[in-house]
């Protein structure tokens, strides 16, 4: 069971709402950029005295006694406002009639029982929306696009019994239905002047000649055309916001994670009813002063984990610190499909993904947070160029094993330690390295690397493998000359 | 019921609450183990590095620790799991991982460093402490499949520092998580809490190569002791693994000669 209301002429009412003054005078809404502007909406006086919609400025003006306005969006949004709460305290399922400015559809089964029946429940509609100020004609039936038909074309109340939407709609005008011209002029070529006149005809004839358009048409006419509503629902993902106002400034964080433990618990029973995880939590604090201090959690995955969920934003404000006492918090999520994956007996262990953001954001905390992640090579020419990227081990697939030899690993000195060499004949001999004199057994080299030369940060240097030996222990090395700065060093040890 | 039998099941029954199953026979697991990805040192430790225990490798340096070390870690990634590698000294070459074959996605690779919080502490034992609570969080954590606790270039004095009690609740904590702890230092220092410990002993000098040219660094000879395997003793081993593993790594660019 549908009711719709439909305010006629909406413009004018809410333009008139907020100015009452201008309800006994002839007036004129215009809408378009000056000096173009033509006339939008009139009220019945200023039609009577001859206005027209589309009727340039010049000529509106013209008229005695006609008041023109400019027309004002804001008005019109409030009306609407007005008239979506009014629709909102009859029926949880709303729609929005976008077709009929102002126009609400509400699906009022089972709300007789608050409100009486379908007469009693229409007219209180009507009053409420007579008490705010507008006017409006109220249609009650079993069929949608009846019950909005009735209420753009009769005024007051109008109550379509079930089975009797043929009857109901026999002799409006067939303007009603949204026609398309070319059809309309179709139509009345024809003498159709109602929509009881069209429902007359076959319905078969009528899609011969207008194609499948004359199914719908013949099918509204007669009040049997069925509608599939999609109420008016609030946005989910601006509904995943939580504000908390502090009677009194906070330094100390553990006291703020009992605040945003029960926002973090809100927040995600919100996200969960709709069977999403939380993708990303944003916390605003507003500080003492008038800053504000904003951090942005992003799990590697979605999660439904409040204490995983908690410890990732207190790591992260530990690591991350705000400046002043904190005096508000807000806290928004972003939401996303939970992270569902198929597990096996017989695979390879891997971190589960929920621990292992906390174990990165505590190794963050501990050691820096450009010190973890997995190391990636960078396509340069300089050796050992390469950067950090965060830990996400792709899902465990056994690899084809290695045919390659065991390789010798060189483990870098970081920072470059700077050596003393003697040299003889260009070639080093001993080398002074931490206080103590290695003499070299062997060396390889000189392999000269350079690059960057064509920019401020050049580098070059003459790259040599040497055998240090300090009585019976040899130690392998890699020593570097730098031509720029005239010194060696270590560049590191092989081992 | 014989009387030895009722005797036994009351007393395991008074016990169960603190030692379920106190005068029962255990029957030992063998132990899992991953292959190092050097057949030498495989059959010497009969198979690998145990998996839920200490293995803890010690030498000098340029004795073959860190090859061994990224050379069992790139068997294991390559095996799909995840690694940690620990870094005291912030040593690690990614291109010497790369070169040994380590998926570098699935190594998870941790440097400690000297300078936090505005505040420069070059001791040694700060990044010791940071390395660590690290190898803490990580075994609580779980989920990988070897963690490399890298302490090659801590001093001795400072290694022997380290609790005890540290070692054994790592023993406690690998055994749980089931994962394969490598510890790489210049000497010994987790004790008994170390199931399979192994010595590298300096190498036999090996002159660089020259074939006539500019002589080249191609490759390294490397030994192995095996100072204990608690795991190796096996009834079923017909024949004793060798003690010693002598073995050889090259350098990535001797493959292309």
């Amino acid at each position: 069971m549908y009711a719709v209301f439909h305010p006629p002429n909406f413009p004018v009412q809410a333009a008139s709402r907020t100015r009452p003054d201008l309800r006994k005078r002839p007036f004129a809404l215009l809408h378009g950029d000056p000096p173009a502007e033509v006339v939008f909406a009139a009220n019945k006086a200023a039609r009577s005295l001859g206005i027209e919609i589309g009727m340039a400025r010049l000529q509106a003006e013209s008229f005695p006694g006609v008041v023109t306005l400019p027309r004002l969006l804001d008005h019109e949004r409030s009306a609407d406002t007005i008239l979506n709460a009014i629709a909102c305290t009859f029926s949880p399922r709303i729609e929005y009639v976008e077709t009929h400015p102002g126009t609400y559809a509400l699906d009022i089964q089972g709300m007789t029982s608050l409100y009486g029946d379908e007469v009693q429940l229409a007219t209180k509609m009507r009053q409420r929306i007579m008490s705010a100020g507008l006017l409006a004609n109220v249609a009650v039936s079993h069929n949608f696009h009846v019950a909005l038909c009735l209420a753009s074309r009769k005024s007051g109340v109008s109550i379509v019994p079930p089975g009797h939407e043929a009857v109901a709609m026999r002799d409006l005008d067939l303007g009603v239905l949204n026609l398309e011209p070319m059809h309309e002029q179709t139509l009345r070529s024809w003498g159709v002047r109602t929509c009881g006149e069209l429902a007359a005809f076959p319905e078969s004839d009528l899609i011969a000649r207008i194609g499948q358009a004359g199914k719908r048409l013949h099918s509204l006419s007669r009040g049997d055309w069925s509608h599939l509503m999609f109420p008016i629902e609030p946005s989910f993902e601006e509904s995943l916001v939580e504000h908390i106002e502090l009677e009194f400034p906070v330094e100390i964080l553990e006291s703020l994670l009992f605040l945003l433990r029960r926002m973090t618990d809100v927040i995600l029973d919100r996200a969960k009813s709709k069977a999403r995880a939380i993708a990303s939590l944003q916390l605003v604090l507003s500080l003492n002063g008038g800053k504000h201090h904003e951090r942005i959690v992003r799990p590697a995955l979605p999660l439904q984990d409040t204490a995983t969920l908690l410890k990732l934003l207190q790591l992260d404000l530990e690591t991350h610190p705000p400046s002043a006492a904190i005096v508000g918090l807000e806290l928004r999520a972003q939401s996303a499909a939970p992270h569902r994956a198929q597990h096996g007996l017989f695979l390879p262990q891997a971190p589960e993904p929920g621990r292992l953001e906390v174990l990165l954001a505590r190794m963050g905390k501990l050691l820096g947070e450009q010190r973890v992640g997995s190391p990636e090579l960078i396509d340069d020419y300089r050796p050992t160029a390469f950067r950090m990227v965060p830990f996400a081990p792709p899902p465990p697939v056994r690899s084809a094993t290695s045919s390659l030899p065991v390789s010798t690993a060189l483990r870098i000195s970081r920072p470059l330690q700077v050596i003393g060499v003697v040299l003889s004949g260009n070639r080093p001999t001993a080398v002074f390295w931490d206080r103590q004199k290695y003499v070299v057994r062997g060396c390889a080299g000189p392999w000269r690397v350079s690059g960057q030369w064509w920019s401020e940060a050049v580098w070059s240097r003459e790259e040599w493998d040497v055998q240090l030996a300090t009585g019976v222990a040899v130690r392998v090395c890699r020593i570097a000359f730098d031509p720029r700065s005239r010194s060696w060093y270590v560049q590191g040890t092989y081992d | 019921m014989s009387s030895a039998s009722a005797i036994r099941l009351q007393v395991e029954s008074k016990l169960a609450q603190r030692v379920p199953a106190a005068l029962s026979l255990k029957i030992r697991q063998a132990p899992e183990l991953f292959e190092t990805g050097i057949a030498e040192v495989d059959a010497a430790l009969n198979g690998g590095i145990p998996r839920g225990s200490i293995t803890e490798v010690a030498g000098a340096a340029s004795t073959g620790k860190t090859s061994f070390g990224l050379s069992a870690i790139a068997a294991i990634t390559r095996s799909g799991a995840a690694c940690a590698w620990i870094d005291v000294s912030d040593a690690l070459s990614p291109e010497s991982a790369a070169a040994a074959g380590i998926e570098l996605k699935r190594l998870l690779w941790l440097r400690t460093t000297g300078e936090r919080k505005q505040k420069v502490t070059d001791r040694p034992w700060s990044r010791l402490e940071q390395a660590l609570k690290a190898t803490d969080l990580l075994l609580q954590s779980g989920g990988f499949a070897a963690i490399v606790l890298d302490m090659s270039d801590v001093l001795p004095q400072h290694t022997i520092r380290i609790p005890l009690a540290t070692w054994y609740r790592f023993r406690l904590a690998a055994e749980q998580a089931r994962t394969a702890l490598i510890f790489l230092s210049q000497a010994p220092c987790a004790s008994s809490c170390a199931a399979l410990a192994l010595r590298c002993e300096p190498m036999c000098v090996r002159s660089f190569s020259s074939h006539g040219e500019t002589a080249l660094f191609e490759s390294q000879n490397y030994t192995l002791v095996r100072e204990r395997n608690r795991h190796g003793n096996s009834p079923f081993l017909q024949k004793k693994p060798s003690v010693r593993a002598e073995w050889s790594a090259e350098t990535p660019w001797s493959r292309v000669r």
